[in-house]
């Protein structure tokens, strides 16, 4: 035998087996917990808000361990000294077991300092008396008291397995005490089971203004954003080095599969525009300029001003290769009403002339009096939200106009929310029962801006608010709702913003409310959150593990942690990229395959409806209201959209490329070869 | 932007961190973030005074967006470098991003003053808006002056502007306007503070580091000095904030430790005034009045602690008042505990496993310490253990139970049991019953007195007993033409001393008289010394009348001395074995009993009535009409003489025995 011309063979032989092999064998991600005690509290929202499900009496390799049985403690400790993943709460024979002791003294805690985000002022609204624990030498810390530093969730590695421990259970929303719970489990191993890229997030560029965008795109995608909806009021004017960066972070993005879409947040225009034009500027009902906040809003009623504005929103548009228009907000001040006059917009002589016109009097009357009349103030009111709308109405016709020489742009609409917090109308004159009929003559998505007076309020107002809007529109699809990610200012506990398990559960429950979610914003969101937010994003609504396949039943398309080659619904799978696997949304029975296509499409952007590998390379189908982006891992030679062949821009990323494709929906073939 | 930190001397006096900022500045070159800010971090951790390497990590940071920690690293660079205009420039720059916008101001302000253009246009851009905001906020505060946000706002901006004592004006009027928006005590304090006026603003942060909301009182904790309060700052605190229920508390406390009893007084009346429900503050002075002697102050503040749902303090004011403590239910944690015990328990009494079933019942218990089920089943387990001063325990607390049923059997065996732990024991039981054989109804029973002596294992007793019968003799017969007495006819008066049970059998003896009460009898004395004694061994094995339905067997084994009756030695043997029905729900008869007798009698002397076996079948009913403690029997038996020597009678005979078996314990 030649040894020398049958060991190549052989050697490719074992090596696809191999990988085969290891395709099969490959670290599962934990897709189901199981929680032992007849009381699971609050861990179901904590580990649901990243996917994960109560195992249905198979394996589970996450247990939290909420009632020792008496007499288990010796099973406990087997089992994870054989790898499993256990979490327990406070005292009890098997954190004594583990070494967790509480000592004889007690303190009350109030705050607690987590290494996760050590600087991060994490207070529990109501102290909890806790013993002071001793914890193993060799357990790792992640939270203490912040006082006297008692350690308060810590976890120690037996065998092969580990054991999360936390002095006090979590509380009743499960975030109350411990907001990085699901950050501690990933730092000892738990892998979150799904992924989505279909998140939105507001971007204001004079935060990043000295990052690497490369660096950054790279982390949003990761993070499981799909768009970018970047402040436009900086580069309303041009200016060579702000055009120059805003042109690298839409490049940037691109290259990433990430969408830009300019924001919005008229009647703010631009400072410079606040500073060339005091004639039209807002005026408050004490007849002030009307700075308010960051905003230094214009008079769009005024036509010459709305000309000026509507001239400059078009070349902002036109400027730049933008994937869609956001317009924000468009209505008026403040969330304190005509109970505070020097916010209340507008009163302007243009909105106190027509109205005096229409109804006899001027609106200012109102505010110079002790008490407003109420009946001429409700006049008033109601003209001021027609007004909005009509402002509203004659932007979104703006928009849709320079939208005909520009098809590929997506139009987006956002309002903030009037119907779960019904004050909205009268305070600043925004009514989405007024807006939502323009979604059947318009094609744009209204998203749904949550009001700053709920905040506070929990992830479970999500579904109340998309149940208000159903009745409203027959264009569901085309709602979406935005989570504001920023300090509040009720008194909210743990944290000021939403950061860990809260935004993970909030992020969570509006997906699955919601088609899409969009967050506000990009720079408010915490590091640690990043790593798991993709995972939050995902709303799957069945997984069954069942031998080598898995059937996975989203409502959107989903990423699913995979290695190796695939086979989705009997046919090879070209949609995945080294850990995650793309399907369309729908049930998919995924199971290993022994080889990969030669073209695969590492990530896509876009509502993908099939996909197949083809001769030549892949084909597939999508849906898009903005363009579509497609990572490939070789450069296309050939493409064909809806069966013609067409240039598209083709941009490198690194040893990838990426295709920008056209909104709608198409079908796309492509192959490496012209 | 970087720059290459290293000494020129290289080869004469190698830099420690060379190495690390090789690896630092390569990993930047490739974009490679991660590492190259942990290489210029730990470059930092050896050489901390050197401020290239921290601008060098600043820009670094910059690059992944971590801005803060970029601008304290600019900030650390500017105090190591004063003369670094470019350093404290990107400072303040960076103070500005991040909300730091009067340290920028201040920064900007100091570098324009030396002729620096970008200092100088990067300051007119924060102060003018600034300045701009203050004064509109002003003329709509002349508007309005009771607008709590042109108040709010205006401060806000004025401390940003560093015009501090405007904005602590602002901040205490806005606070003044609403005193529920507590984060402007903290404000206030923090400007106050700013301006030099530490006093003031210990009193204020003080006051607001106590009660809600808790993230300002935390806010403020981080503001106050870290030594505990004086007196007199609470006492200013107060005067700050007066409604401050916490903060009072917290002092009227302080004044108690410091032993100043009238002025802590003073302060939990002003709580009590301040919410007459908080049981806390009243149930302190309730507790000061009853030190200081006036009862009828304390008592309505004591009762309505007692009244309130706070069992522990509640329990703290049964204490002092020397009244019991009461149990209370745990928590949700202990609950699940509890319902785990309990099964485990059941399924340990059920396979025998008694030692695990009291530890399981035990857990139990400790997790809810009123269910009166576990104390009921303590109690029986205990019983069965012959631990019987521990069940008791039990049969007591579980006797309180607001179950009927539980709370009757508990009840039942706790009376059962108790007289054994009584100084003075009395047990009465009788058994009459009708003979076939003799025709006669004999009368059997004994009213007994013990005394306990401490442990001693011996009990002094006195006795009556009874033993007689209505037909009195058989009569004369041709053979024997004294008359024969079918039972002793007597009162029998002794003392006594009887041992405990020791594995169900006792041991005793006693001294008396015996009196009969047949006067015309003339075959013994009116009154005749008794003395008599013996070894008794009871014991019931598997489903006893009173238990659950199934097979049982009972055994009754008496050794006697009898000075009557020759000084004679006696044994009897008594043995039932049957099956006892479950009992019934309704109806008179309650539960029931068949099985079979052995039974066996012997004696010293070899007298033929007293050897002799018989057996036969038997029935036993508890009926509910009739005392608790009695029992009605029917017995059926075949005897036979085992000594026939000097019989009258024939060997064999039948009997058929009805009688009922009284007994109770007091």
């Amino acid at each position: 035998m030649n040894a020398s011309a049958t060991e190549p063979r052989l050697g490719g032989t074992v090596a696809a087996t191999l990988m085969f092999l290891m395709a099969l064998a490959a670290p599962a991600a934990n897709f189901t917990y199981h929680i032992a005690g007849d009381d699971p509290g609050a861990w179901p929202q904590i580990l649901g808000s990243i996917g994960l499900t109560a195992a249905a009496g198979g394996p589970a390799n996450l247990v939290v361990v909420r009632n020792v049985a008496p007499g288990s403690v010796p099973q406990w400790m087997q089992r994870i000294q054989e790898g499993e993943m256990v979490v327990l709460e406070g005292e009890s024979e098997l954190a004594q077991a583990l070494g967790f002791e509480a000592g004889k003294k007690h303190i009350v805690v109030r705050s607690i300092v987590d290494e996760h985000a050590p600087k991060l002022s994490i207070v529990w609204q109501t102290g909890v008396d806790i013993p002071v624990f001793r914890v193993p030498k060799d357990a790792r810390v992640f939270a203490t008291e912040r006082w006297e530093g008692a350690p308060l969730e810590a976890a120690v590695r037996r065998g092969s397995g580990v054991a999360l421990w936390i002095a006090v259970q979590p509380g009743s929303q499960g975030y109350e005490r411990f907001p990085y719970l699901l950050q501690a489990l990933s730092d000892l191993g738990m892998n979150a089971p799904f992924r989505s890229e279909r998140l939105w997030a507001f971007f204001d560029g004079s935060y990043r203004s000295r990052v690497d965008l490369d660096y950054f795109a790279d982390r949003w995608r990761k993070a499981g954003i799909g768009a970018l909806h970047v402040a436009g009021w900086h580069y309303y004017e041009s200016d060579a080095a702000n055009d120059e960066y805003l042109r690298r972070l839409i490049e940037a993005c691109h290259r990433k599969a990430i969408l830009v879409y300019v924001w919005l947040e008229l009647p703010h225009v631009s400072e410079k525009f606040w500073a060339d034009h005091p004639e039209w500027r807002e005026k408050t009902a004490i007849l002030q300029d009307a700075q308010l906040d960051w905003r230094k809003l214009m008079n769009l009623t005024n036509r010459q001003g709305f000309a000026a504005v509507s001239k400059g929103v078009e070349s902002l548009i036109t400027r730049f290769d933008w994937d869609g228009v956001n317009l924000a907000e468009l209505y008026f001040e403040s969330l304190e009403g005509a109970g505070n006059p020097a916010r209340f917009t507008p009163m302007n002589a243009d909105v106190r002339d027509e109205f005096r016109a229409m109804h006899g009097f001027d609106p200012l009357e109102l505010f110079q009096s002790g008490k407003p009349d109420p009946v001429r103030l409700r006049t008033f009111l109601d003209y001021r939200a027609e007004l909005a709308r009509r402002q509203q109405e004659e932007w979104i016709a703006k928009i849709e106009a320079v939208r005909e020489s520009r098809p590929n742009l997506d139009f987006v609409l956002t309002h903030v929310d009037d119907r779960f917090d019904t004050r909205m109308r009268d305070l600043i004159g925004a009514d989405a029962a007024r807006v939502l009929p323009l979604l059947d003559k318009h094609d744009f998505t209204f998203l749904i801006e949550d009001p700053a007076t709920i905040w506070n309020l929990g992830p479970e107002r999500y579904p109340k608010i998309a149940e208000k809007y159903q009745p409203l529109t027959k264009q569901t699809g085309k709602l979406a709702i935005d989570i504001n990610i920023v300090e509040r200012y009720q008194d909210v506990y743990p944290t000021k913003q939403q950061t860990g398990t809260e935004l993970f559960e909030l992020v969570h429950v509006a997906a699955k409310a919601f088609p899409r979610v969009t967050l506000y914003f990009e720079n408010s969101i915490l590091a640690p959150d990043l790593p798991l937010l993709a995972s939050a994003a995902a709303s799957v609504d069945k997984v069954q593990q069942d031998g080598r396949r898995l059937i996975v039943n989203s409502r959107y398309g989903v990423g699913v942690p995979w290695q190796g080659p695939a086979i989705v619904n009997g046919r090879l799978w070209p949609v995945h990229d080294q850990t995650t696997l793309w399907v369309p949304a729908g049930p998919n029975v995924i199971e290993p395959a022994p080889k990969d296509p030669a073209m695969r499409m590492l990530d896509f952007n876009g509502d993908l409806r099939s996909a197949n590998v083809s001769a030549g390379g892949l084909e597939f189908s999508y849906q898009s209201n903005a363009r579509a982006a497609a990572v490939l891992n070789m450069r296309p030679g050939k493409l064909e959209v809806d069966g013609s062949a067409t240039n598209q821009t083709i941009l490198e990323s690194g040893p990838n490329y990426v295709v920008l494709l056209p909104r709608g929906q198409h079908v796309v073939a492509i192959s490496s070869t012209p | 932007m970087l720059t290459l930190a290293l000494p020129s001397g290289i080869g004469q006096n190698p830099d420690p961190v060379y190495g690390l900022l090789e690896h630092a500045y390569a990993a930047l070159r490739e974009k490679n973030y991660d590492p190259a800010i942990a290489g210029f971090r730990q470059a930092i951790a050896l050489a901390p005074n050197r401020a290239s390497i921290r601008k060098d990590l600043a820009y670094a940071l910059l690059k992944v967006g971590e801005n803060e920690e970029a601008r304290d690293q600019f900030g650390e660079a500017m105090h190591l470098d004063a003369s670094d205009q470019h350093v404290a420039l990107e400072y303040a720059f960076l103070c500005y991003e991040t909300k730091q916008q009067a340290v920028a101001r201040r920064i900007f302000d100091r570098i324009r003053k030396t002729g620096d253009a970008t200092a100088e246009q990067a300051f007119q851009n924060i102060d003018r808006p600034l300045a701009e905001g203050i004064a509109r906020w002003k003329k709509a505060l002349e508007i309005s002056p009771d607008n709590f946000s042109a108040h709010q706002e205006l401060a806000a901006l004025a401390e940003q502007r560093d015009e501090l004592p405007l904005a602590a004006e602002h901040y205490e009027k806005a606070w003044r306007l609403k005193p529920g928006e507590r984060e402007l005590l903290l404000d206030l304090g923090r400007v106050w503070k700013l301006e030099g006026h530490t006093e003031e603003a210990t009193y204020v942060l003080l006051a607001a580091s106590r009660g809600e909301p808790a993230r300002v009182a935390e806010k403020a904790r981080e503001l106050l000095p870290s030594r505990y309060p004086y007196v007199y700052e609470f006492e200013k605190a107060l005067e700050l904030d007066p409604n401050n229920f916490e903060l009072r508390r917290e002092f009227a406390y302080l004044l108690l430790e410091m032993g100043k009893k009238e002025e802590a007084e003073q302060q939990f009346q002003k709580l009590n005034q301040m919410a007459p429900d908080d049981l806390l503050s009243a149930a302190q002075l309730g507790f000061l009045r009853l030190n200081g002697g006036d009862y009828t102050a304390a008592q309505p503040l004591l009762e309505q602690v007692l009244k309130g749902g706070d069992d522990e303090l509640a329990d703290r004011v049964r204490l002092v008042l020397k009244l019991p403590q009461t149990m209370r239910h745990r928590g949700t944690t202990a609950q699940r505990t509890f319902e785990e015990a309990k099964s485990m328990a059941d399924k340990s009494l059920n396979a025998g496993y008694l030692k695990d079933a009291l530890k399981y019942l035990t857990i139990a218990q400790e997790n809810d310490p009123v269910d009166f089920n576990v104390m009921l089943k303590l109690g029986r387990l205990y019983n069965v253990m012959h631990q019987d001063r521990e069940a008791i325990k039990w049969f007591k607390l579980a006797a309180k139970s607001p179950d009927p049923a539980v709370s009757k059997e508990a009840d039942q065996s706790y009376h059962n049991l108790a007289p054994a732990f009584a100084l003075f024991r009395t047990t009465f039981w009788a058994f009459p019953f009708f003979s076939t054989r003799w025709h006669d109804a004999f009368g059997y029973a004994q009213v007994k007195t013990e005394m306990k002596l401490g442990k001693l294992p011996i009990r002094p007793y006195v006795s009556l007993r009874f033993v007689g019968d209505v037909r009195g003799t058989t009569g004369s017969t041709l053979s024997n033409p004294a008359p024969q007495y079918l039972s002793e006819t007597s009162f029998i008066f002794g003392v006594g001393v009887t041992t405990l049970p020791i594995h169900g059998a006792v041991g005793w003896f006693e001294a008396g008289a015996a009196v009969k009460y047949l006067t015309n009898r003339s075959d013994v004395g009116a009154m005749i010394p008794d003395y008599r004694g013996g070894i008794a061994y009871a014991k019931g094995f598997g489903h006893l009348m009173g238990g659950t339905k199934g097979f049982f067997f009972e055994s009754n084994e008496d050794g006697v001395f009898v000075s009557r009756f020759q000084d004679d030695m006696l044994a009897y043997s008594q043995n039932r074995a049957g099956y006892t029905f479950a009992k019934t729900e309704t109806g008179p008869l309650q539960q029931a009993q068949i099985y079979l007798n052995f039974n066996g009698t012997a004696d010293r002397l070899g007298q033929y009535w007293a050897n002799y076996v018989e057996s036969g079948p038997g029935v036993r009913f508890k009926v509910r009409q009739l005392p608790k403690g009695m029992l009605f029997s029917v017995n059926f038996m075949r005897g036979a003489y085992t000594v026939n020597e000097s019989n009258p009678r024939r060997p064999n005979f039948f009997d058929l025995r009805a009688g009922f078996w009284y007994a109770f314990t007091r």
